[in-house]
């Protein structure tokens, strides 16, 4: 038999009178959580706030460490022969780090692709 | 058999890499270029002492009739260029800092043109190399240096931007492979015909070539291109394969190919010839998507959205071959390659996830200006390169420097107009998806 909302609600009204307080509680949440699922507009995803906020505090802490031994870092990235490896190298892991904070990033502004 | 020749594309492409790599030619630095620190000059003599920096070994160097020795910078990195047509060995033509101080202006204006170079890229495959180059240059940037950062932050953008249009299933990565197989032994074809040009021509003859090069494929092709994207917005936007395309895939001339993204079967000795034509105008004007991107499209019978998707693969493919090419000659600056990329990553992810929203044609049509543009800034700088070669007579220095005036703007115009065509109709596209959305709930709800 397939109970209404409203045959729900009358027994939920039935036990709490009857001083059985729980089982009402549980009858009406019940048929909360299927009201819930039963949603048409689907709830949108969260959005990733703690994914960008941990990619951008990387990607800062990189530029950062990276502008402030400029000197340094400019000398060994062009010597040449095998050391392409260096630049190379870091454009692949800024890319990955920045390129993930700027994908968490537009998310979080809420630029997704059309689905 | 279309394994085999699969297999072997992709067996070509790492042997291109080595071969390249062991000879250390390509498109690097020229010979007459040192790399190294000025350690001594001697004013009365007009000679410095220079320490290279690869082999550590010291010259000397005779300074070119037109430099000061107060103007030699001691103990930075340098870049010399040795003038080949001097009567004597080792004379200097000229010296250029390596690394240039970054102010604050500066550091602002890479972040923005990356910004618009990512989203331009992001959302039509190719991109922001045309103005890239010269405006690090008109920074300050050394050309071969420039050329070399550019290039290191094209590789990881075109990466990121691949990868998000494959997520959306738009780019097809074997017909990339395939192309961009192909288009690495284009740019060794490329750069032989511009080495060949330099050494009969000169510089001026060389740069009337790039012009003459650029001005020619995209007035041709971006007429094209914006041609079809005019019928197309006309007629309601709906894409049909161009007959071209159509003919092509009709010959059956094995090994033949299935792309499936791309939704099409042609013959493998088709996508050769697009393939090595990407490649020769990467080598030549730098920007290999305007030809890859309506190669694909009007050649090979895929739609505007999957070239232009598939572009950013080929572009992956060439960025890091190239990039490797010229760390080996150690002169990217990785400052200006992460600075480009600090905004052209957030664009170039803007601009792929803007393709989902759009039409097909709009990516015409974006492209199309773009070529259109840029075609001017390149076509006013012809008479200067003809003047250069005494083919034509001269004319006053306030024409030209008005040319060249037009020359950049046009580019930053070019730039300009694009992003808001991109930015425009991905704001519509946007609304009108949250309109709908909002009355499919309203149905629901009722």
């Amino acid at each position: 038999m397939n109970l209404t909302t409203f045959d729900k609600n009358m027994s939920a009204i039935a036990f709490a009178e009857a001083g059985e307080g729980d089982t009402a509680r549980q009858i009406l949440s019940e048929s909360a959580k299927k009201q819930a699922g039963k949603s048409p507009v689907p709830a949108g995803r969260p959005k990733p706030y703690s994914k960008t906020i941990i990619f951008g505090m990387l990607s800062i802490s990189a530029y950062v460490l990276l502008f402030t031994n400029e000197k340094l870092v400019t000398e060994i990235f062009t010597m040449g022969g095998w050391r392409w490896v260096y630049p190379v190298g870091a454009a692949f892991f800024f890319s990955f780090i920045h390129g993930a904070f700027a994908s968490n990033l537009l998310s979080t502004l809420g630029l997704e692709a059309k689905k | 058999m279309k394994k085999l020749l699969f297999i072997l594309m992709f067996a070509l492409l790492p042997l291109a890499m080595v071969a390249q790599s062991a000879l250390a030619a390509g498109d690097g630095p020229s010979k007459d270029m040192l790399k190294g620190i000025i350690t001594e000059v001697n004013a009365a003599e007009r000679t410095l002492v220079f320490q290279k920096d690869d082999t550590k070994e010291f010259m000397t160097l005779t300074l070119g009739e037109k430099m000061q020795p107060e103007d030699m910078k001691m103990n930075q990195k340098v870049l010399i260029n040795l003038d080949k047509h001097a009567a004597a060995d080792k004379v200097m033509k000229d010296v250029s800092i390596m690394f240039i101080d970054m102010s604050v202006s500066k550091l602002l204006a890479l972040l923005v043109i990356g910004a618009v170079g990512g989203l331009l890229s992001g959302f039509i495959g190719s991109g922001g190399a045309f103005v890239m180059t010269p405006a690090m240059m008109s920074l300050g940037v050394p050309g071969a240096v420039a050329v070399a950062s550019n290039m290191c932050h094209k590789f990881p953008k075109a990466m990121v931007g691949a990868y998000k249009r494959w997520k959306y299933g738009q780019a097809d990565i074997k017909l990339g492979l395939v192309m961009a197989s192909t288009a690495v032994i284009g740019v060794q074809i490329g750069i032989k015909i511009q080495k060949h040009i330099l050494n009969q021509f000169g510089g001026a003859g060389s740069n009337l070539y790039i012009s003459a090069v650029f001005m020619v494929v995209l007035v041709f092709v971006g007429g094209y291109v914006f041609y079809d994207a005019w019928k197309l917005a006309k007629g309601g936007g709906k894409e049909t394969v161009s007959k071209l395309a159509i003919a092509m895939q009709k010959i059956n001339l094995p090994p033949m190919m299935h792309f499936k993204t791309a939704k099409v079967t042609i013959s493998a000795w088709i996508t050769i010839p697009v393939g090595l034509l990407t490649g020769m105008l990467a080598a030549t004007i730098a920007v290999g998507g305007f030809v890859g991107v309506p190669g694909m499209i009007y050649v090979i019978g895929a739609s505007a959205m999957v070239a232009s998707a598939t572009e950013l693969i080929i572009a992956f493919v060439m960025g890091a071959w190239g990039s490797v090419q010229w760390g080996l000659s150690g002169l990217i600056d990785i400052r200006l390659a992460l600075l480009l990329l600090a905004t052209s990553l957030i664009g170039v992810q803007l601009g792929a996830l803007g393709t989902t929203y759009v039409k097909d044609y709009i990516i015409k049509v974006v492209m199309a200006t773009t070529m259109l543009i840029v075609a001017v800034s390149r076509g006013v700088k012809i008479p200067g390169y003809l003047i250069d070669l005494d083919l034509m007579s001269p004319i006053d220095a306030g024409t030209l420097a008005l040319l060249e005036g037009i020359s950049f703007w046009s580019l930053v115009t070019a730039l300009g107009s694009a992003a808001l065509i991109i930015i425009v109709a991905m704001v519509k596209g946007m609304t009108a998806d949250r309109h709908s959305k909002r009355a499919l709930a309203g149905v629901n709800h009722g």
